[in-house]
This record gives structure tokens, C-alpha cells and sequence, in this order.
């Protein structure tokens, strides 16, 4: 005990003794760090004047304001770049921004945090688009924007389509080689205004970048005319492969998987699940199925429909009857936006849930999916990497959501996506086989050195 | 019976003002049609009507023994079950207000022992069968005259329900002794009263009331010794012991007011600050929780919104509007008075069922409203509460539950499917589209079961509970020959 309380006094002691110490030993020390300071300052105050020199031309009052109102170096710093916008009177120019900042959180407010990195203003009218833009690329990015042309493989397809009609228009100026001059000046705008439409799918992504390296592969000899209908070719041959014949594969592929008796459970739409779903009718399987959907695209609505039309027994339930549906089910067939790299699953929102049921369930998960939707991307949450569509799309005309825009704090969230686990994955069915998902890396490699 | 006016009343709140008025069975037949037709739903405003009806009920009623009184409100209680069988919280108030008046009784009883034992001399001209055969007479007539300890026999409630008032209002039913044979055979047809009378017998021997032998032979038979006791008794207390039922129902239809403030109470101790919390569809109770919680703290609520069936609600609670075709209903002309969570300084953000999934990762605490809770812990609530809690236990997040212990039920069915209640698919697909209408088969659950496992905790007026516990709390709040006070088949 008296050890360590004569401890604790002899530091004590020594204290005030250093106290008056202290202040002339830090003196210099502080005014060390005080000089470097001081140099900064100088340093920066000297920069901030040089910069207000070059600016001097253009407004006097601007010096003024700025002398003013320094009060540290690093606010100096930045300002000149914030008052190197406005040309006249930045005196004026400043207090309407200060005016317009109770309106920017107001707008700022309606954006989700989590998801503040995915927001883009959305294209819904031709009034923006640049005159580069081809009419039938025009017309391709309303329809998607509108969800007239939805899913991954549609969109991929309807924008190929568009890509061979703006080649066919092309034609290669004076002193220019289709090679240098198609992307860079042609195809780019056309990306950009679709890509401004709606964000590109990653089958897209995948077909763009293969467009590119199929153009810059054109022999800068070969005639314009040649060129281009060879481009038209090898568009027509990719989408015959890449997608009719893959869906084809797939779709006699997972067929074997239905037996007769199966209830198949499917969420949303997916083209190669309904061709799947009609091929097994065709072939005289009998089995029962379950389409789960969900607001706000009720695309389950329309597959169930088609299914329904050719006398296939179908139950509709939406996301919230999941759980009581899932029993009945002995298959869970699963469409794919995109398959990740490291074996998840990028669908439609929703997916995920219907994957974790199933899984729980024990019922096998198998997901159908064209080897042009591997991408080399990973993802381990939706909120990294996804898509927010427009909030508007949430409300419900008459209801009480209309004025949902006057109510502070109140944020609408629309995710178009979510990334479904691995392990809840049973199987993918690709037209390259069925592998399990870790093996998609494999075949995205595999893909890509073909194609290469 | 029920009144013509009746069929007008669409809701909790003109149901309340017509029972001021009504007569007593057309009120019953009143709730009754309510319930059926969906018009008064959800757990708080089918408790209070039920509340309500039976304070009444207990009030018009002419005493003669308590045995009576507890016949009188289970067959009304099991009109009103079978009426909504799905809405236990019915079932749970008629529990809860038979528990009471049995522990009334109880206390009196114990009160008045020493009196009783004097009285029973007394002659005891009420109630007497005609039937000579002992084992029956004594069957019977423990039934009915010791309801204290084991219930009132369940067969004469089921054949009451016909007969009803009338027999019920008669005092001292012994002038009707026919009415009393008819119930003896019925229940002798049953096969029930041996079984009951022999447990009863059992039962009955250690208790104060026994009958001394030299009276069995007696023509007015055993029973007329405890019922006449009871009846004396009751005679003699029956001012006290009715008021005490009624302040009894009158503290259970204060707990309902006040249930979920005292939820709101223990907000603070489970939301920090910058919490992200999900919850679903609307409530109240999570509604005044959250707000409660605001006082002191800033945080974001994610609201799934419960899509077809209770989406305008969920809409309406968010941006603190009152939704059209709700406006008139109960529950959202309680809700009016509750501001939006955003006036509380809450972000709040609105998304679809299906991005609970993508969602969760970043959220740090589950919190549900429940439509009734059962004895092992599970819950029954609005559909797709299921798939959240699945996705909240696949991330690890805590799943709290809030529920008052009106909820509590003690049912414990064997297929939980039982419990689930199926809407209308029109919400899901419009009945103009005429092709789908006609060959798609829609499903459109109410309500999912949560098994305890994907619960973490429940929140109820009483404090905090593991999911585990729950059935103490029903064993607290409900006597074991309650239980199945609707299902004679299933009594003992």
C-alpha cells in the first residue's frame, strides 16, 4: 500500500517542479510545431494569393470577399475553385447557394444512405439524347426504361439488334478506318444514352465489350461494305449462339430434371425458365406449378399467364405466401440477372428469399443460366453492386403513398436486385453443362478463352 | 334476434356504442355477425368488443352461483369463438375473464368457509334431477355445483346455448326439473359425465364442502348440499362478488388500453442510437415502441410493407395518413392520434417484402408485431413475417417480438396451418382479368407461423421474455380447465 502511494506522490511531486519547467521547455517545442504551422499557413495563404492574382482579371470583389472571410488556410484552398465557377459577382453568386441548400437536403433526403452510391437520374424521354444517338437505339433505351423490354437476355438481344442497325447506317468518314472511328465515335453514345436509360446488364456488358473487340479486329484494308456485313454476321452468329441455341440447351437440359408429379416453384419470369417449363408440357411431363412474385414488376404475372395458357395447372402467390407454398414444391427453378464469380446469384429482387426457403425447405435449388451472364465480377451483399430504380415506381396511384415527396424522412427503396448465397445453389444449368457454383469462374475463363 | 340496426354497424366503435342500448343477446348475436363478417378484426379491437360484451354480460346476469355465472360466459365465449375461430384472442379474454371469476371465488369461498359449513343445513330446494340413479345424480350435479374447482360440466353449456337466456335467467333452476333430465341424458350420452364424475368424485372429497354421507340418500341428493352452499353463499356475497367480477373485466379492458404504453416503456432498454431497425406491415404496438424509443434516440426504421393485404395501411402509418377505405375502422382512428415515426425524427424507409433479403445485412434489429402468440413461443402474424425472420436468422441478427400478454393464447395446435387465415385473392389479381381469374389458382395467405426458434425475444407489458418462457406466462394468466373451454370434446 505505502509503495505504491509514494508512487503515485512522487510523480506528484515532481509535477508542480516540472510546471514551471514545462512551459519553457514546450515553448520552443510548441513553437516548433507552431512554425510549421505558421509555414503552412504562409505557404498556403501565399498559394491562395497567387491563385487570386490569376483570377484578379476577372473580379475584384471577389479578393475582397475572400481576404475577408479567411480565416484558415485550408477553407482558402478550396474556395477558389468553388468561386472560379461563377464568372460575375461571386458576392451575389454565393448567397443564392446558401439560399438553395435548404432545397438540396430536401432533395438529398429521398435517397436511401445505404444506397447513395447506386442512385442515377433515369432517361424517360428522347428530349436529352445526343444527335449521335440512332433512332432505333432511341427507341431501344425508352422501351427498357419503361420495362417494355425486360430481363437480361431480351435486353440483350434487342440491343444487339440495335447495334447492327446503326452499323448498317454507318458509314465511315473521309480519312477515317472503321476500325478507329466505329467505336470511339459511333457506338460510344450509343452506350452512354442506353447505359442513361437504365444501367446495362452484365450479359450486355459481356456482349459490348465482345462488339468492341470484334470491331477491332476488322482489317483496316477490308472495304466498308464487306466490314460491316461481316460485323452483322458475327452479331447474328453470337446471338444465335450465345443465347437461341444456349436457351435451346438449357432448356432440354433441365427438362430431364422434371419428372412427373414434380410441383416446380419459380420466382418472376425468366425466357429460359418458361421455354423450359412449355418444352416439359410438350413433352407430355405432368407436374404442377408455383410462380412466387412480387411488387412492383409482377413479372410472375405474365409466365403465369403463358403457362396457364397452354393448360399447365399453375399456383400465383406473391413473396408474402412464400413460406406456406414452399412444402408443396419439389423443385425451385431460378432465373439469373447474372451469376457472380464467386458462385452467387444476381437476380431479381426477392430471389434470395426464395433460394433461403427452399434451402431450409430442403427442396434443390437449380438455377438457369446462359453462359453469357458469367461475369468475372463477386459480390458478397446487394448494396455493393445493384440496380435502384425510380422510388415513384413504389406508389400505388390513389393510395396514400402519392404524396410520399412532402413527408420529411420518409425514403422509398426500389432495389431491382439482390445476391443470393452459394450455398443455397444446388445447380446451374448452363448450355455448357451443369456444373455446381463454384465452377462458374472455371467457365467464365473457359467462355472467354474461346472467345479470345 | 339481433336487431335489424345491427347489420349497419361496421365496426369496434358502433359496436360499443350499440351495446349501450342493445339487448343483451342481440348485442351477443351483434359480435357475433361482426366477427363473421371480418367487420371488427385484428387482435386489440376483437379483445376490447369481446371485453365489452362480456362485462355485460356478467352484468345483466341474475345470480344464482357462480357455476351459473361460468356456464353463462363460456357458452357465450364459445358463440363467439366458433363465430371467428381464427381471431384467439376472443378465446384468450373469455379465458382470462373465467380465470377471474374463478379466483373470486375462490378467495370468497375461503372467506366464508366457516359460514358455508353452518348453512349447509339450510334446505336446499334449488336445482334437483329427477333421475334416481346416484352415480349420475352425483355426476351431474358435481358438475355443475362445483365449477370452483374443475369448470362447469360443458354439456349443459352446449345444450344452454339453445335454451340460452331463459333457462340461464331463471333463478334457481329447480323449478325446472325436466330441463335438468334432458341435460343428464344428453350428457350421459356423451359417455362424459362418468368420466367426469369420477374425477370430480376425487377431486371433490378432500374439499371443506364434501357432502357428509347420511345425505346422499336424501332425496335432494349429494349435490344439493354444495349447491345449495354456493347458492346461500352466493346469495349472501353476490352483491360483492359481482362487482369484483366487474371491476375484474373492467382492469382487463384497462389493460388493453394501456398495454401497448407499458410495451412502449422498455423501448429505450433494447434501441440504441443510429440503430437500423426493420419491422413489417403496421401496428400500434411497434408503432408507439419506436416512437417511444425516438424520445431519446435518432435512428432509421426499414418498413417492409406487407404488400396485398395490409400495404395501405403500412403506407398510411408511414406518411401519417389516414388510408381511405380504413378511415372509418377502429384501428386506424387510434392510429390517427399516433404521429407518423417521421414527425419523431426518424428516418424511415419504405421497401417491398422482396428486398428484406438484400436488405438485411445492415440491419442490426428485427422487430415484429404479432396477431397472436402461442404457448410454445411461436407466433402468428402477417404474412411474409416468416421469411423476414428466416433472413434475420441467416444473418444473425436478434428478432424481437412485440406483443401484449392479451395475445398470450394457450392453444397449442398440432398443424399450424390450422391457425392461418386465407384472404381474398382479388387483391392479388384483379377479378377483371378474366383469364387468370378463371384458371390460375392464387394463394393469399393472412398470416405465417414463426416457430420459436427464429425468435430472440419477446417484449410483452410484462417485460422481456426468451421465447422459451412464454408458457409460464400462460400458465400465470390462464387456469388449466379454461383451456379448452370451447371444445367440450377436449375438456379433461
Amino acid at each position: 500500500m505505502a509503495s505504491p502511494s509514494s508512487a503515485t506522490v512522487e510523480p506528484a511531486g515532481p509535477n508542480p517542479s516540472t510546471k514551471p519547467t514545462q512551459p519553457e521547455s514546450a515553448a520552443p517545442r510548441l513553437s516548433g510545431a507552431e512554425l510549421k504551422k505558421q509555414k503552412q499557413a504562409e505557404k498556403a495563404a501565399r498559394r491562395a494569393q497567387t491563385i487570386q492574382e490569376k483570377q484578379a482579371g476577372v473580379p475584384p470583389a471577389a479578393q475582397k470577399v475572400k481576404s475577408d472571410t479567411t480565416t484558415g488556410a485550408k477553407t482558402q484552398q478550396k474556395r477558389p475553385s468553388s468561386a472560379a465557377a461563377p464568372r460575375d459577382l461571386p458576392v451575389r453568386s454565393q448567397r443564392p447557394a446558401a439560399a438553395a441548400t435548404p432545397e438540396a437536403p430536401k432533395k438529398e433526403d429521398k435517397t436511401v444512405e445505404l444506397f447513395r452510391h447506386l442512385y442515377k437520374p433515369r432517361v424517360t424521354s428522347i428530349a436529352g439524347a445526343g444527335k449521335d444517338v440512332h433512332p432505333a437505339v432511341l427507341a431501344l433505351g425508352l422501351q427498357m426504361s419503361s420495362y417494355t423490354i425486360c430481363g437480361s437476355c431480351a435486353r440483350l438481344v434487342a440491343t444487339l439488334q440495335a447495334f447492327k442497325k446503326v452499323i448498317e447506317s454507318y458509314a465511315t468518314p473521309p480519312g477515317n478506318t472503321l476500325t478507329r472511328h466505329l467505336t470511339s465515335h459511333v457506338l460510344s453514345p450509343q452506350i452512354e444514352y442506353l447505359a442513361a436509360c437504365r444501367p446495362l446488364s452484365i450479359s450486355m456488358g459481356n456482349a459490348i465489350r465482345w462488339l468492341k473487340l470484334e470491331i477491332s479486329k476488322v482489317d483496316i484494308d477490308v472495304p466498308d461494305a464487306e466490314a460491316k456485313k461481316g460485323l452483322c454476321d458475327a452479331i447474328d452468329v453470337f446471338i444465335r449462339e450465345r443465347v437461341t441455341f444456349a436457351d435451346q440447351v438449357i432448356a432440354s437440359s433441365a427438362v430431364e430434371k422434371i419428372k412427373d408429379g414434380d410441383v416446380i416453384l419459380t420466382y418472376a419470369k425468366s425466357s429460359v425458365i418458361q421455354r423450359t417449363l412449355m418444352t416439359a408440357h410438350q413433352e407430355g411431363r405432368k407436374f404442377r406449378v408455383i410462380v412466387v412474385d412480387s411488387r412492383p414488376l409482377h413479372e410472375g404475372k405474365h409466365l403465369a399467364a403463358a403457362l396457364v395458357g397452354i393448360g399447365i395447372e399453375v399456383k400465383y402467390c406473391l413473396i408474402n405466401g412464400l413460406s406456406h407454398n414452399i412444402q408443396d414444391a419439389t423443385k425451385v427453378l431460378l432465373g439469373a440477372h447474372a451469376m457472380m464469380s464467386n458462385g452467387r446469384l444476381f437476380s431479381r429482387i426477392g430471389t434470395a428469399l426464395v433460394a433461403m426457403e427452399a434451402n431450409e425447405a430442403d427442396k434443390p435449388v437449380l438455377v438457369l443460366c446462359e453462359t453469357i451472364k458469367f461475369t468475372e465480377r463477386v459480390a458478397l451483399d446487394s448494396i455493393v453492386h445493384n440496380e435502384i430504380a425510380p422510388a415513384d415506381e413504389l406508389v400505388i396511384p390513389g393510395g396514400p403513398l402519392e404524396k410520399w415527396g412532402d413527408v420529411k424522412k420518409l425514403q422509398l427503396c426500389n432495389l431491382m436486385y439482390d445476391v443470393t448465397p452459394a450455398e443455397y445453389i444446388q445447380m446451374i444449368v448452363t448450355e455448357s453443362g451443369n456444373v455446381p457454383p463454384t465452377s462458374v469462374p472455371v467457365l467464365h475463363r473457359l467462355g472467354n478463352e474461346s472467345q479470345g | 334476434m339481433p336487431s335489424v340496426q345491427a347489420g349497419y354497424a361496421p365496426n369496434l366503435g358502433v359496436f360499443l356504442k350499440a351495446l349501450k342500448t342493445q339487448q343483451l343477446e342481440a348485442s351477443i348475436e351483434h359480435l357475433i355477425s361482426l366477427l363473421k363478417r371480418r367487420q371488427i378484426r385484428n387482435s386489440r379491437p376483437c379483445a376490447i368488443a369481446t371485453a365489452h360484451l362480456l362485462l355485460r354480460v356478467v352484468a345483466r346476469f341474475k345470480w344464482t352461483d357462480i357455476g351459473k355465472l361460468l356456464q353463462r360466459i363460456q357458452e357465450v365465449g364459445q358463440r363467439l369463438v366458433e363465430a371467428q375461430p381464427k381471431e384467439m384472442v376472443v378465446g384468450n379474454i373469455v379465458r382470462r375473464v373465467l380465470g377471474m371469476i374463478r379466483d373470486e371465488a375462490k378467495e370468497d369461498r375461503s372467506e366464508d368457509m366457516s359460514d358455508t359449513a353452518s348453512i349447509t343445513q339450510i334446505d336446499s330446494p334449488q336445482r334437483e334431477t329427477s333421475d334416481p340413479a346416484p352415480l349420475r345424480t352425483i355426476g351431474v350435479s358435481t358438475a355443475t355445483a362445483s365449477p370452483l374447482r374443475f369448470g362447469a360440466s360443458n354439456a349443459p353449456g352446449s345444450t344452454d346455448t339453445d335454451s340460452d337466456d331463459g333457462s340461464a335467467r331463471t333463478p334457481q333452476g329447480g323449478h325446472r326439473p325436466p330441463l335438468m333430465t334432458s341435460h343428464t341424458s344428453y350428457a350421459v350420452l356423451n359417455g362424459l359425465p362418468v368420466q367426469q364424475s369420477m374425477f370430480n368424485l376425487l377431486s371433490a372429497t378432500p374439499s371443506p364442502l364434501s357432502t357428509p354421507p347420511q345425505q346422499i340418500d336424501s332425496p335432494q341428493a349429494g349435490s344439493g348440499i354444495n349447491a345449495a352452499s354456493v347458492a346461500q353463499r352466493v346469495a349472501a356475497s353476490s352483491k360483492d362478488l359481482k362487482a369484483e367480477v366487474i371491476s375484474g373485466i373492467e382492469e382487463i379492458i384497462d389493460e388493453l388500453d394501456q398495454v401497448d404504453d407499458q410495451m412502449a416503456g422498455y423501448a429505450q432498454e433494447h434501441i440504441h442510437s443510429n440503430e437500423v431497425i426493420l419491422t413489417h406491415s403496421s401496428s400500434t404496438s411497434v408503432q408507439k415502441f419506436l416512437l417511444k424509443a425516438a424520445e431519446k434516440r435518432k435512428f432509421t426504421v426499414i418498413v417492409a410493407e406487407s404488400y396485398p393485404n395490409d400495404h395501405q395501411a403500412t403506407h398510411a402509418a408511414v406518411t401519417g395518413s389516414v388510408a381511405p377505405d380504413l378511415g372509418s375502422s377502429e384501428d386506424t382512428s387510434l392510429e390517427m392520434f399516433l404521429k407518423p415515426l417521421t414527425a419523431a425524427g426518424i428516418t424511415v424507409v419504405l421497401t417491398t417484402d422482396a428486398a428484406i433479403f438484400a436488405i438485411m445485412s445492415r440491419v442490426n434489429k428485427v422487430i415484429l408485431a404479432t396477431h397472436a402468440v402461442i404457448a410454445n413461443g411461436g407466433l402468428i402474424a402477417a404474412a411474409g413475417a416468416r421469411i423476414i425472420a428466416k433472413a434475420a436468422k441467416v444473418h444473425k441478427i436478434p428478432v424481437i417480438v412485440v406483443s401484449g400478454v392479451y395475445k398470450l393464447s394457450p392453444e397449442y395446435p398440432f398443424e399450424f396451418e390450422s391457425l392461418i387465415e386465407y384472404g381474398d385473392p382479388g387483391r392479388i389479381v384483379k377479378y377483371h382479368d378474366g383469364n387468370l381469374v378463371d384458371n390460375l389458382e392464387i394463394d393469399n395467405p393472412l398470416y405465417d407461423y414463426v416457430p420459436p426458434d427464429l425468435v430472440d425475444l419477446y417484449i410483452t407489458n410484462l417485460g422481456a421474455h426468451a421465447p422459451s418462457y412464454l408458457y409460464r406466462i400462460v400458465a400465470d394468466h390462464y387456469k388449466p380447465e379454461d383451456i379448452n373451454f370451447h371444445k367440450p370434446e377436449l375438456q379433461f
